[in-house]
């Protein structure tokens, strides 16, 4: 970091994978190098699952006035591979600023798909997590990442703040950090290019102008319309032949959105799926298979 | 496991009444057991519906999920809205105004039903309001980020009984809220869980015929709040029920009934190890935590044995 700068991190995550306490974890060791530093996340109605955002402000400048989410960061971090897909990471993001993205794709497959004034920073955090800690909560890897990428605190100043939060669990945390650190490649992106391939077409907010006034709502149902298909990090896959058409999946799926097509198999509507991985857990037979989004 | 044909689910009418689109969060057993309680329901309700996740995740401008008769209630006026709209009915069909026979379904959180709620209740259940009261119990105020309610068990994390170095989480034992329905000498009260599906459903349309205040406790597996992967859901809920931890029963004109019994119950350890919230607890608590379901399991079973 530079003498008198003021740094501006946007986190994107999932609900329940740990955006929040990334941001937060990296505030504290910021905090324990001297600087000044926020962590806060966006506050909403978002739930496990969806879409979430957390940010941060280091400085070590003095005291940060400011109170408001981040617009314009100098750096983005996305937690979910699916993420670029179904939201503009990008946006706002500074000239030479920096994204950090956890993916399985290589370098070169994602330089493809993300085009700006920008550098890029991958590593593949779910493998690592998976490896460090038996699960695929890639937080604290993906803060390896960031201090590779970017260079504005010290690795070691993480080991107190990861230690402190995790516990018993910290020396694993502390493990999946530094591998990420080690494993993060870099490279400029092109400025000109194709924008990612949208996973479904963005949607458009009604404004206060086509609410109802008393914001009636009229159609019963119309939540029909609202995706919650691409909060998902995984989605199911039935082997037909080893379903025995019970309908059990249906039946516990919290989404309703499990039916059967018309050659009578069961399958799932992505449009709603949230990726829960109940009805893989619930089906007798184990004709489901949850499969990692890409 | 549910004595149950293998193709029942098959007859579970495909008709939705909570339609997808809603924002629960992935895996969420609440949002499950409203949607299997709509199915069973039907068309011709009123849900009257407490502040919680419940109504947040079903009805955010411009959208609602639901495809009956709802309206969103404060905590404390749930159960006086529903005998309002009950006593409205009984004018309107009794002025020649209106000839269905709809049923007024309120519908609740934990903290909405057993802290906040409560007195309302306790008056619409003394005054006989023909209407089922449904009480989702996750087990602390989900919507607000897990803080710690009357139903929330004894040993539990939430962030406003938080374990520690000192503390072991919640302090006090789960309030016995079907009991304290039941001392209303209503006609019906039952416990539920979303894991066992065909015993919701059934006893939903149990109350459904049931002339006068009914009462359904059904235990909603939060993974979110209970720190638990989500596609365990329904393992931990019948988990909860096989280790007697939440048993399953009915309570009909003061006659209790044993819905699952289990001669052997298993280890309270097997649903404890399962959730982030009990992660903590040492040996001691736990076999704490055992000596108590076994007694309250007694004490369940003796009362089965009685008829009352
Ligand atoms: C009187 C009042 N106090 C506090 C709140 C804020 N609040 C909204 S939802 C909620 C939690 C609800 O918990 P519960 O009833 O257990 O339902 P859950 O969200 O767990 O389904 C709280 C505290 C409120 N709306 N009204
Ligand atoms: S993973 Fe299965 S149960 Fe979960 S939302 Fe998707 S289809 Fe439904
Ligand atoms: S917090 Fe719990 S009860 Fe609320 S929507 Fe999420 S999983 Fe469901």
């Amino acid at each position: 970091m530079e003498k008198d700068e003021t740094i501006e991190i946007r986190w994107h995550g999932r609900g329940g994978q740990g955006a929040v306490t990334s941001a937060e974890l990296l505030a504290l060791a910021a905090i324990n190098e001297g600087k000044f530093a926020q962590a806060f996340p966006s506050f909403g109605p978002e739930r496990r699952g969806a879409p979430v955002l957390a940010f941060n402000r280091i400085s070590n400048v003095g005291h940060i006035r400011v109170r408001a989410a981040v617009t314009n960061p100098d750096v983005v971090v996305v937690l979910d591979p699916g993420l670029i897909y179904i939201t503009d990471v990008t946006s706002g993001l500074k000239q030479d600023g920096i994204v950090v993205v956890n993916t399985p794709k290589s370098l070169a497959d994602i330089k493809s798909e993300l085009s700006g004034p920008w550098k890029l920073a991958v590593v593949n955090a779910t493998v690592i997590a998976r490896e460090a800690l038996g699960i695929p909560i890639v937080n604290t890897a993906m803060l390896g990442a960031l201090l590779k990428a970017t260079e504005i605190l010290g690795l070691e100043s993480l080991v107190e703040p990861i230690k402190e939060r995790f516990g018993p669990r910290a020396k694993n945390n502390i493990d999946a950090c530094h591998r990420a650190y080690e494993e993060t490649l870099m490279a400029e992106l092109s400025v000109v290019g194709q924008g990612p391939r949208k996973a479904f077409e963005t949607e458009r907010l009604l404004s206060w102008q086509e609410l109802l006034p008393g914001c009636v709502v009229i159609e019963a149902g119309n939540a029909k319309q609202y995706r919650t298909g691409d909060w998902k990090s995984q989605h199911p896959v039935w082997d037909q032949q080893r379903c025995i058409k019970c309908g059990i999946c249906s039946l516990f799926c919290p989404e309703g959105c499990i039916g059967q097509n018309k050659e009578g198999d069961f399958e799932a509507n992505m449009y709603y799926c949230k990726g829960c991985g109940i009805c893989a857990r619930e089906c007798w037979t184990e004709a489901i298979t949850m499969v990692e989004e890409t | 496991m549910e004595s149950l044909a293998i193709y029942a689910p098959r007859l579970v009418t495909t008709k939705e009444y909570l339609a997808s689109g809603h924002r629960a969060c992935s895996g969420c057993g609440e949002v499950l057991a409203v949607r299997l309680t709509c199915k069973a329901l039907g068309r011709n309700v009123i849900i009257v519906n407490a502040t919680g996740c419940m109504e947040i995740v079903s009805s955010q401008l411009p959208y609602t999920s639901w495809e009956v008769p709802w309206i969103h209630t404060l905590f404390e006026n749930t159960a006086a809205v529903a005998s309002g709209i009950e006593a409205g009915i009984k004018v309107l069909s009794r002025k020649g105004g209106y000839s269905q026979k709809t049923k007024v379904v309120a519908m609740a959180g934990d903290g909405g039903t057993m802290d906040i709620g409560l007195q309302a209740l306790s008056g619409a259940l003394e005054r006989g309001h023909n209407f089922i009261y449904i009480c989702y119990d996750n087990e602390a105020y989900m919507n607000t980020g897990i803080q710690r309610s009357s139903a929330t068990p004894f040993g539990a994390s939430t962030t406003t009984s938080p374990a520690g170095k000192i503390s072991i989480g919640q302090t006090s034992w789960k309030k016995n809220m079907p009991a304290i329905a039941a001392a209303h000498d209503i006609p019906y009260v039952a416990t539920a869980c979303t894991s066992y599906p065909f015993d919701l459903m059934n006893k939903v349309k149990k109350a459904m015929k049931v002339e006068g205040p009914a009462y359904i406790h059904v235990l909603s597996v939060c993974p979110t709040g209970w720190r638990l992967p989500s596609d365990l859901t329904i393992k931990a809920g019948r988990l909860a029920v096989e280790t007697g931890v939440f048993p399953l029963y009915e309570i009909e004109a003061g006659k209790y009934t044993l819905n699952f019994d289990f001669p052997q119950l298993r280890p309270v350890e097997d649903y404890l190890k399962l959730q982030g919230r009990f992660r903590h607890l040492s040996k001691e608590v736990v076999a704490q935590i055992q000596e108590r379901v076994k007694a309250e399991y007694a004490k369940l079973k003796r009362k089965v044995i009685q008829g009352s």
